[in-house]
């Protein structure tokens, strides 16, 4: 067996990135609405959050949202030492849709509501969204280099092989759009083995099926919305919001809208998480720790890797742009626009 | 500069006996005199080495037990050296190496190290307010080992009954003066899908590590911030690469409705925390370095130890 090196285009790109000394820990980009919470889980009692390491406090007081620093049985005490990211009020800008409440992490001058994403296939008010639906997992990784595993494609077919399905295919294609704010991957792979999730719980008998499947990315907030559409079957539309914790932890308030796709699919399918997420946990826990050690050693790729070298590109430049401190969006971004075509909804 | 170390529990030292802990891997006896007050001394005779922690206590102080040669506690000056001639006295050099020691809220601290003692405590920190449950031993890990995994992995080194404390950490270590915070989520055993899939954890693990020094205070919390169970650990260097450890905690006045396994348990006075002293080795060498980074940045740029650990407000974006 021969080695290939595969300096392609991905492989230059993550040779440029590495030269950056990609170090997804700490990233902190801002100026951006983070989905903290499910909006069904917030009531009158106060719910700790945590985005980059500071708390948000979410509760409901005479039917108005509040998202604060501090507890509010503490708000009026610890007022003072309230942030900027505040205004010095204790109150962070908040916003609910698509079934989750949206907290301003930046300047909140620059908080406006267009700039939360897009997407089609939920309820914006949120309304009529079921429970099932919705599934908190956490990650043992920063958010960034949980996204890498969300748009690292190969791993799928070895990690999760068992609910997920295996590598085999008679075509598999993979591209790769940018902006400024956004990667999309788009995966279209023909005659591949029937997943063992949906071949068992989701009906289909068929032997093999095809896969058009399209993950948008937001760099900034790390939310991720996944449109895989199977044929034979039906698209399991879905939204994984990464909330970054802190350096070492994300939170996903995952919200798998099965509602379309068969009984008893729509409602097993969305707790597939309590398998896939310890095992990519698995692997998270020790590469997390590593990427905190300074190294020569630069990442390999193969082609596979072109979205997520295009990912780690793209984070560091808006990083830099950030530490410069230009917090704007480019003219090319444009995060409430529809993306309907993008993620190539059918109807 | 020097630092008080905690090293022992005032109840561990009465009587006419000494008590032998070890420090900063020194070996010191601590004992007191009639009315109470306390006082170290090096555990080494000046005349043949031995050991003084075993000899008994005199009014005029510690005696060593091979020649029954007497320190003062607070000065450390050799008072008595048996079978002297009356016209004999001691020279006024003769002297065991003596420690500052005061005590507080239940422990015995010792100065270790240059300068004058600092007026505050490390267990002035510590307020009992409830039935305390206390302890000491020597843990089979390295002190600064303990002190890291204290963060990246409490549940190597403490329980709380009922309790299944896991590594979700909420946010990073802050600084808090000279400690990092971290709380982590935690779950009540037997309820619900795992801890690893609850919406919102029920419980909270608050460990408060110093950089420097053995202060290491523990809480089990409410969701609601409700202090449950404090522990205040005392650690320091032994010998050999092990921890000496002290410990007092207590449980609060619930007020938050608990589960009945940990009401049970209380009820017929079970303690509502465990401090291990045989520590898993596996367990720690499984768990990645992970918040203790932190700490250990902060330690090693003593210059600019702040910065090292940047306040969530000024972080830059890369």
């Amino acid at each position: 067996m021969s080695e290939v090196p595969m300096m392609d285009a991905a492989g230059r790109e993550a040779e440029v990135t590495s030269k950056r000394d990609w170090v997804p820990i700490n990233l902190d980009l801002r100026d951006t609405w983070f989905p903290v919470a499910y909006s069904a889980d917030i009531g009158e009692r106060a719910v700790r959050r945590i985005v980059h390491a500071q708390d948000v406090y979410l509760w409901r007081d005479g039917g108005r949202l509040y998202a604060a620093e501090f507890r509010p049985d503490r708000l009026e005490a610890m007022r003072a030492g309230a942030s900027t990211f505040t205004n010095g009020s204790g109150f962070y800008p908040a916003v609910e849709r698509y079934g989750y409440i949206w907290a301003w992490y930046g300047n909140p001058d620059n908080a406006h509501e267009e700039l939360i994403p897009n997407i089609p296939f939920l309820p914006p008010d949120g309304q009529g969204i079921p429970r099932y639906t919705q599934r908190a997992v956490r990650f043992d990784a920063a958010s960034p280099l949980s996204v890498e595993n969300l748009i690292d494609l190969t791993h799928a077919d070895f990690l999760h092989a068992n609910a997920i399905g295996d590598s085999q295919s008679e075509n598999d294609v993979v591209e790769v759009h940018s902006t400024s704010e956004t990667v999309t991957r788009i995966r279209n792979v023909t005659r591949k083995s029937v997943a063992p999730v949906m071949r068992w719980i989701g009906g289909v008998r068929a032997q093999y099926q095809d896969l058009r499947a399209v993950l948008h990315v937001h760099l900034r907030n790390n939310v991720c919305i996944s449109y895989p559409n199977f044929t034979p079957g039906y698209p399991i539309p879905n939204v994984q919001p990464f909330v970054p914790v802190g350096k070492h932890r994300s939170r996903v308030d995952q919200t798998n809208y099965t509602v379309h796709a068969p009984a008893p699919f729509r409602w097993l399918m969305p707790r597939i998480s309590y398998v896939i997420q310890p095992q990519d946990n698995s692997v998270l826990r020790p590469q997390n720790a590593r990427y905190f050690e300074s190294t020569e050693r630069r990442d390999l790729s193969s082609r596979f890797d072109g979205p997520g070298n295009r990912y780690r590109l793209l984070m560091v430049r808006l990083a830099e742009r950030q530490q410069r401190g230009d917090f704007g969006y480019g003219a090319d971004a444009d995060p409430s626009a529809d993306i309907s075509a993008v993620l190539g909804m059918r109807g | 500069m020097g630092r008080w170390w905690a090293v022992a529990l005032s109840e561990a030292v009465q009587g006419d006996k000494a008590l032998a802990v070890t420090c900063e891997g020194e070996q010191l006896a601590v004992f007191r005199d009639g009315r109470g007050a306390v006082f170290a001394l090096e555990d080494r005779c000046p005349h043949r080495r031995v050991p003084l922690s075993p000899g008994p206590v005199k009014p005029a102080g510690l005696q060593c037990p091979y020649h029954g040669w007497t320190f003062d506690g607070a000065t450390g000056l050799c008072n008595d050296i048996p079978n002297l001639r009356r016209d004999e006295r001691v020279p006024a050099r003769y002297a065991a190496r003596v420690f500052p020691a005061s005590e507080a809220n239940g422990f015995i601290h010792v100065w270790r190290g240059k300068g004058t003692p600092a007026a505050e405590l490390p267990g002035a920190s510590y307020r009992a307010a409830g039935r305390e449950h206390t302890g000491s031993a020597v843990a089979n890990i390295a002190f600064e080992q303990y002190l890291d995994v204290m963060l990246d992995g409490p549940e190597c080194l403490l329980s709380f009954p009922s309790v299944h404390i896991t590594d979700f950490f909420l946010g990073d270590a802050r600084r808090d003066g000279g400690h990092l915070v971290l709380d982590r989520g935690a779950v009540w055993k037997g309820k619900g899908n795992g801890p690893a899939f609850v919406r919102d954890h029920s419980l909270w693990v608050r460990t408060r590590v110093p950089l420097t020094g053995g202060d290491i205070r523990v809480e089990l919390l409410s969701a609601d911030e409700d202090p449950l169970v404090t522990i205040f650990i005392a650690a320091s260097e032994n010998r050999r690469g092990t921890t000496s450890l002290v410990w007092r905690g207590f449980l609060h006045t619930a007020p938050a409705p608990l589960s009945w396994r940990w009401r049970m348990a209380r009820a017929i006075g079970r303690a509502p925390f465990a401090i291990f002293p045989h520590i898993d080795g596996a367990a720690v060498a499984a768990l990645e370095v992970a918040p203790s980074r932190d700490r250990r940045l902060a330690k090693t740029d003593a210059s600019t130890p702040a910065e090292r650990v940047v306040p969530v407000q000024e972080r830059c974006a890369v």
